[in-house]
């Protein structure tokens, strides 16, 4: 066993200074597109026509890109004739009506511990991937009082990705139901926001917004850990939420 | 190569047609009537000694065609074929014979609503009880875009319980257990201490992406195909892409190939990492987890600085790449990878120096290669127990070409240990493929020039990092999909993972899963 | 003297009790009326009896062959009358409610008959004073037992148990007679004071025969490994209210003999007899809990967990024996007392566990604790009586079982303080055989833990569970009498103490109640035994605090009187149950001022995600157990265990067994073998029966010969 000790003390630290400071490391994030008021006319049909998702649509001859559909294809990168401003950062939740009301009546308990079920709805495992390396050293969320919990009994908040399947959709609701008040919801990634490439169809609702009442949403196919690290803060108050700007789509709150 | 094949078949079974498609890719179908398919099939799987891919379902507008694929690892693909009447929904069940077929048919049943005649086990399966009867979404009548009612999870569900002792009970795991676990039920059948029977109840994540396909033009379902399994998503739209490129007979530029070899590596690199972290993960040995953990996480950033994308999403089209990549890249990819594998080494060599990891991988979750062989099962899994099946040496495809000299690492003992190793060892094998990739990689353009397809049907495969992955797609004269099936490496293996859960004490159960490297995602499709 | 004549009541009540049950068809009515009365009186004898200072002799009728009847009546026999009045009141009672469910199948007449000369041969054990008498009632009691534990005769496997019980005890009982006969012959006489007579005339040969004889012909009685085989096999036979006299009285039958050859007519003078006792105790106590936990027959594991607590009995009692012959009469007096008050405490909560399993079988249907569960929302006062007694039997604090245990285990832990003399082998054995009572206990808490948690709580793993209907009033009033008499044992050891230190100890002329029980709350100069600076000593500890408000004399404490430091140890359960109760009511206080304002939502357990747990996917008793059945493979060792996998198609599993088959250890290496060689015996008897008339009168012709000659050689 000393050898592993040795071994843990001889490695340095990975871990991120987020969110003292911001991580500039090359590869944390795959970013997002910005749109930009400048793109008119043919340029702006031709960007519009190739999102098959739905993410970026004409609003008035301006673009109009809601972030709750983008999953990265990475199709409108670098393809349109005027270039399409690219963002890689990763500051992306944000909070939902509900949401806001709720940080206002936040309990003091919640800014110091945070405990946290996750809840794989039919997601793809991206997501679950970038959830479980949250634990690991490089995000180390537990510095930051956030820990994971394998009961919803004893969980403040319920992270949720994939779009919902029919088959988990009462699964999570008595994972929601049997969470003590107050708790809050975190819809992880573009499935859980808005059913992304699944939803709504047969099997998938469109997300979990009409199940249950969601705070934060978090966009990203997947949302890099840190942007889940973000989407935490902001839960708890401690950042400020991504800017309204990107979400020219109709507020799902 | 066929051709031994061919004599056999004409030798044995007078009454099947054979025939030989040349679309791109030779097919050889070989069409019999349902009451010789059980014989048939058993002499292919257990004379033969050929694999088992998948069944693939078509319904056209007058008749089902039902096609049970096999292969062999000597490059020879037979599709035999059973043409039905559409009123007609009973066929023969090759499951007592060919137990690979058992889960396909079981799915049939579920999504057709065909009846397998002679299956020991059908009933709830990919739909799960609460569904109503008669729905049978793969149909076409189906309406694939309506939102079906919310239907109530059966509270009263029982599994299938076979353990007969005094005193036995079941334990259930799931469908949401651990801190961050795929939805799956698990349960455990005791008397006690030692588990004495496991049932996995899967499809908890099923989204129905073939039915989502159908009627889409490629481009998009290959989304889906890229999205539904996050952590193999190069190798899925690997295979679909060839599927894709050889209905459309596109030529891929030799560039492109190269880079999708470089590419496929990566992203078995990165999720053998994965499943080594969880893997020490499971065995509570915290420091292993945690360097494991960090080397997963330089793997994502590696794949993110060359693709953009952190589990290289949008990177394989049709026809090629959607984006090239400069040189340079290339070779700090490699050489960071390089590091990674470098670590590796080191990390192994500590584990297997760590009696008390040791002992809890070896002789855990045994599966014989009998076993292994008669439930299909593919990829480490397989290798771990002796079976040295990989389609890039195999049935050579795309980028991997003339792959003979392959180095293939198999283990005998099949145990968890065994798994472990199989982990290590194809990691090396593929930063040396990467390396040689990135040697003889040519200049020029990395996508054809035209990507249209037009009607016809082909099979694409790839070896996934999980086991080989199968992706039968048919198309009509526009180019949108009309059928898309998909074999997936976890679907096989799940279906062989009671074999490891079998006899084994409770604390053992997540090392057994981890040592496996399954995805949920990637099996409920 | 009232108390003979109290006692010749108790007998006529027996008698009008048979022939009243002969006559009517109610005679489960008539059970619960002059047993009860009965049991009433032989309280009412006990009790006077321990009053009377001194024994009690009397003769009276002779016979022809057997003489003179002679009776006796002392502290032992006082407290037994008590103990076996006290535990077949409520049975008496409880019987009521029982018996009707066997009208109309089995003859209740014939049961009340038994019955009630069952009760009457017991109390004629305890009180006769010479060999035949003594032996008269003891096979009176034998085959009456028998006879009750055999009573739904209909069933193959109850005739089967009920026929090793009778073997079993006929050569028990033939054991007891001979050791009898021994003492007698050198005594000159067959009352039981020409036997003590006779014990100080035998040389070492014939006191290890007499000792041996009668510890392992009383043993088959009272439940000794190896002699007890039959005991797992009559419990579930027998109909409730027989298991629990059975185990609450008819054991302590065994343990009377024992104690009242070893300590009183022949009394132990060598330690290695006392060791003897001490390690079969041992053995006994361990091989009883190991079978009790694994079994998932609510009766057959209360047989069992009687079988380990004779055991703790009898290593205790040896402990005693070993104190005394190595001259250390104060430390055996308080193993003595110990001893006694552990039978006692077994009697008692044995008797309400056995009513309980029995309710429970009556009112489920079932005795087989996998199939039960979630009982405590149907049959909630039996849940809360069972409970009380696993407790109890549990050794859990403040009741009775925790005291007798705790004195117990003291007893094993002050073999250290053993004056050098005693040998090397003494203290090896003491520590050995404390590890295994401690490890015993340890296996009792899990054993209970499983049968209340398996039977009471959670789900109802069958429909008989779920059916199951609460039980009467005489079944809730008969067990709440037993519980609360557990819980006045628990709460005031302090009073029972001094009264066994007086009857038990009055043989022996040595009394150890000073030593238990000290007088710290009488006035500083009230205290003539004791050193005076020890008693200040205590007092400046504060012994004399609350003596107004607490219970009592409420501490028991073991003091080396004169010594500088002299407390060995010290435990009070009245004084924990006042703390504990504050300590609680303190935490329900602040939990409710903290948590008024929130509101509660009770919900079903999370079973990851599932809605409901169906009970097929809990826990079962086998289960439970299976941790021990496995880390003691060694001593089940399953004669077979084997897993086997079957498939259909090849490769579709169809079914997965597992089985396994204990045979108890005595049976194997004791029973088993005799049971062997005895039937090849037979075998070899049997060929002599040829059937030829020729060859039986050449037989005739033989024995006669043989007659002849053995009588030309011994005239």
């Amino acid at each position: 066993m000393s050898r592993w000790l040795t071994e843990g003390l001889l490695t340095h630290k990975p871990t991120t200074a987020y969110p003292a400071r911001p991580e500039s490391t090359a590869g944390i994030s795959p970013g997002l597109p910005v749109p930009s008021s400048e793109l008119t006319g043919q340029a702006l049909e031709q960007l519009v026509s190739m999102c098959r998702v739905g993410a970026l649509s004409k609003e008035k001859n301006t673009l109009g890109f809601d972030d709750g559909r983008c999953i990265h294809c990475m199709r409108c990168k670098g393809k349109s004739p005027k270039e399409l401003e690219w963002d890689d950062s990763y500051e992306w939740a944000r909070l939902t009506k509900l949401g806001e009301k709720n940080l206002a009546k936040l309990s003091a308990s919640f800014k110091a511990s945070l405990y946290i079920r996750t809840i794989d709805a039919g997601a793809c495992a991206a997501c679950l991937t970038e959830i479980s390396l949250l634990a690991g050293p490089n995000y180390n969320m537990h510095r930051l009082g956030f820990f994971m919990t394998p009961t919803p009994r004893k969980a403040d908040v319920l992270l949720v990705s994939g779009p919902v399947t029919d088959h988990m959709r009462d699964h999570l609701l008595e994972a929601y139901d049997s969470m003590p008040e107050p708790k809050r919801v975190i819809a992880v990634g573009a499935c859980a926001m808005t059913g992304g490439v699944f939803g709504p169809s047969f099997t998938c609702a469109a997300g979990l917004s009409d199940m249950i009442p969601v705070d934060v949403v978090v966009p990203g196919c997947p949302p890099p850990p840190l942007a889940l690290l973000h989407a935490l803060l902001v839960l708890t108050g401690r950042k400020q939420q991504a800017e309204k700007i990107r979400a020219l789509g109709s507020d799902r709150s | 190569m066929q051709d031994s094949l061919k004599e056999f078949i004409s030798a044995n079974f007078a009454r099947i047609e054979l025939q030989e498609h040349k679309n791109g890719q030779t097919i050889l179908e070989a069409e019999c009537q349902p009451g010789d398919l059980v014989e048939f099939c058993r002499c292919l799987f257990c004379d033969q000694h050929m694999y088992y891919a998948m069944l693939v379902v078509e319904e056209s507008a007058e008749q089902w065609i039902i096609k049970h694929v096999f292969y062999a690892p000597s490059g020879e693909m037979l599709h035999v074929l059973v043409r039905l009447p559409l009123a007609q929904t009973i066929l023969p069940s090759i499951a007592t014979q060919v137990h690979a077929a058992d889960w396909h048919e079981r799915e049939a049943e579920d999504l057709f609503g065909l009846t397998f005649e002679g299956h020991p086990r059908l009933g709830d399966f990919v739909l799960h009880d609460h569904w109503p009867e008669g729905t049978n979404p793969m149909r076409s009548s189906f309406d694939a875009s309506q939102s079906l009612p919310p239907g109530k999870q059966a509270s009263d569900w029982q599994p299938i319980r076979l353990l007969e002792s005094e005193g036995s009970f079941a334990m259930p795991i799931g469908p949401i257990y651990s801190d961050v676990s795929e939805s799956a039920l698990f349960v455990l059948e005791t008397v006690g201490e030692d588990v004495l029977r496991t049932i996995p109840r899967l499809f908890y994540k099923h989204r129905g992406i073939e039915k989502l396909a159908e009627g889409q033009k490629a481009h998009d379902v290959l989304l889906l195909a890229e999205r539904f399994s996050g952590t193999a998503s190069f190798a899925h739209t690997l295979a679909f892409c060839r599927a894709m490129e050889t209905i459309g007979q596109i030529q891929i530029p030799a560039r492109a190939q190269s880079i999708r070899l470089f590419v496929a590596e990566l992203e078995r690199v990165r999720h053998h990492v994965s499943a080594l972290a969880k893997l020490c993960a499971s065995t509570a040995l915290a420091v292993a987890a945690s360097q494991a953990s960090i080397l997963e996480e330089q793997m994502l950033r590696l794949s993110c600085k060359l693709s953009g994308h952190r589990f290289l999403f949008g990177m394989n089209t049709i026809g090629g790449l959607s984006m090239d990549i400069p040189e340079e890249l290339f070779r700090q990819v490699l050489q960071e990878s390089q590091e990674v594998g470098g670590r590796l080494l080191r990390l192994r060599r500590k584990l297997t120096r760590t009696s008390s990891f040791l002992d809890r991988l070896q002789d855990v979750g045994v599966i014989s290669q009998q076993d292994a062989r008669a439930h299909a099962m593919l990829g480490p899994a397989a290798r771990a127990c002796g079976i040295s099946m990989d389609l890039r040496q195999a049935l050579p495809y795309g980028p991997y070409g003339d792959a003979s000299s392959l180095h293939i690492p198999t283990e005998q003992e099949g145990d968890g240990y065994a798994r472990m190793r199989i982990f290590f060892e194809e990691i090396q094998v593929s930063l040396q493929l990467m390396k040689d990739a990135l040697e003889t990689m040519p200049k020029g353009p990395v996508a054809a020039e035209n990507a249209d397809c037009g009607a016809g049907a082909a099979l694409g495969w790839s070896e996934a990092p999980g086991g080989g992955t199968f992706h039968w797609v048919r198309t009509d004269e526009e180019g949108k999909v009309l059928r898309w099936r998909l074999g997936t490496p976890s679907f096989a293996n799940w279906h062989g993972f009671h074999l490891a859960a079998e006899k084994f004490a409770f604390q053992d159960f997540p090392i057994i899963l981890a040592s496996m490297g399954l995805s949920v995602a990637e099996s409920d499709r | 003297m009232i108390v003979k004549e109290i006692l010749i009541v108790f007998f006529a009540l027996c008698a009008a009790g048979s022939v009243i049950s002969l006559l009517t068809k109610k005679a489960h009515l008539v059970i619960s009326i002059f047993g009860s009365l009965a049991s009433v009186s032989l309280v009412a004898t006990g009790i006077l009896g321990l009053g009377l200072g001194k024994p009690l002799n009397w003769s009276q009728w002779s016979f022809p062959i057997f003489g003179q009847m002679h009776f006796h009546i002392d502290g032992i026999t006082s407290i037994l009358l008590l103990l076996t009045g006290v535990v077949a009141l409520p049975v008496s009672i409880f019987s009521n409610g029982y018996l009707q469910r066997y009208l109309g199948k089995y003859s209740l007449r014939s049961f009340g008959v038994m019955y009630h000369l069952l009760l009457a041969s017991i109390a004629a054990v305890f009180v006769t004073w010479d060999v035949m008498s003594f032996l008269v009632s003891w096979e009176a009691m034998s085959v009456l037992s028998y006879l009750c534990v055999n009573f739904e005769h209909r069933h193959e496997e109850n005739t089967h148990a009920g026929l090793l019980m009778l073997v079993m005890g006929e050569v028990g009982t033939l054991a007891i007679a001979i050791s009898m006969f021994i003492l007698g012959s050198a005594g000159g006489g067959l009352d039981f004071e020409s036997l003590r007579l006779g014990a100080q005339e035998l040389g070492p040969g014939a006191s290890w025969a007499v000792f041996l004889l009668s510890f392992f012909g009383f043993g088959v009685k009272a439940g000794i490994v190896p002699v007890n085989t039959w005991l797992p096999r009559a419990h579930p036979a027998a109909p409730a209210n027989i298991s629990a006299l059975l185990s609450g009285v008819i054991l302590n039958l065994g343990l009377y003999g024992i104690i009242r050859m070893n300590l009183d007519l022949a009394p132990v003078v060598s330690v290695n007899q006392g060791l003897v006792v001490v390690i079969t105790g041992s053995i006994t106590a361990l091989v009883g809990i190991l079978y009790a936990t694994i079994d998932n027959d609510m009766k057959r594991m209360l047989a069992h967990s009687s079988i380990e607590n004779i055991g703790i009995i009898t290593a205790v009692f040896g402990a005693g024996l070993v104190f005394s012959a190595s001259s250390d009469p104060t430390l055996a007096g308080l193993a003595f007392i110990a001893a006694f008050y552990h039978l006692i405490n077994h009697s008692i909560y044995k008797a309400l566990l056995f009513l309980g399993a029995g309710s429970v079988d009556a009112r489920s249907g079932t005795r087989d604790m996998n199939r039960l569960g979630g009982l405590i929302k149907i049959m909630p006062w039996t849940s809360l009586m069972f409970l009380i007694g696993a407790m109890s039997i549990a050794a859990l604090p403040p009741l009775n079982g925790f005291v007798s245990e705790w004195l117990a285990l003291q007893t094993f832990l002050q073999s250290a303080t053993l004056s050098s003399t005693s040998s090397t082998l003494v203290r090896v054995t003491f520590v050995l055989c404390g590890a295994a009572l401690a490890l015993t206990a340890a296996l009792a808490v899990t054993c209970f833990v499983k049968a209340f948690a398996m039977s009471f709580l959670g789900k109802a793993r069958s429909a008989q569970a779920r059916s199951a209907k609460p039980a009467g009033g005489t079944t809730r009033l008969s067990m709440g009498i037993l519980a609360l008499t557990c819980i006045a044992l628990g709460l005031l050891p302090t009073y029972v103490i001094p009264k066994l230190d007086e009857s038990v100890n009055v043989p022996r002329q040595r009394h150890a109640v000073e030593s238990l029980v000290p007088a710290f709350f009488r006035p500083q100069d009230a205290n003539p035994i004791m050193d005076k600076a020890f008693v200040d000593e205590f007092h400046d500890l504060g012994a004399q605090v609350g003596k107004g408000l607490l219970p009592g004399r409420g501490l028991v404490v073991l003091h080396r009187g004169q010594a500088r430091n002299p407390v060995v140890f010290a435990m009070s359960t009245s004084y924990t149950v006042i703390v504990l109760g504050l300590l609680l009511a303190m935490v329900f206080l602040l939990v409710h001022l903290f948590t008024r304002k929130r509101t509660q939502k009770t919900r079903a357990v999370w079973a990851g995600g599932l809605e409901n747990l169906p009970p097929e996917l809990t826990y079962t008793a086998t289960g439970f157990s299976n941790p021990v059945r496995v880390v003691f493979n060694t001593v089940f060792r399953p004669q077979k265990t084997e897993t086997r996998h079957q498939n259909v198609a090849r490769h579709f599993r169809s079914a997965v067994s597992k089985q396994w088959e204990v045979v108890h250890l005595a049976d194997r290496w004791v029973t088993g073998p005799i049971v062997h060689v005895l039937d090849k015996l037979a075998h070899l008897a049997a060929s002599m029966h040829s059937g030829r008339i020729n060859a039986y009168a050449a037989y005739m012709l033989m024995a006669l010969v043989l007659v002849l000659l053995a009588g030309h050689l011994f005239t």
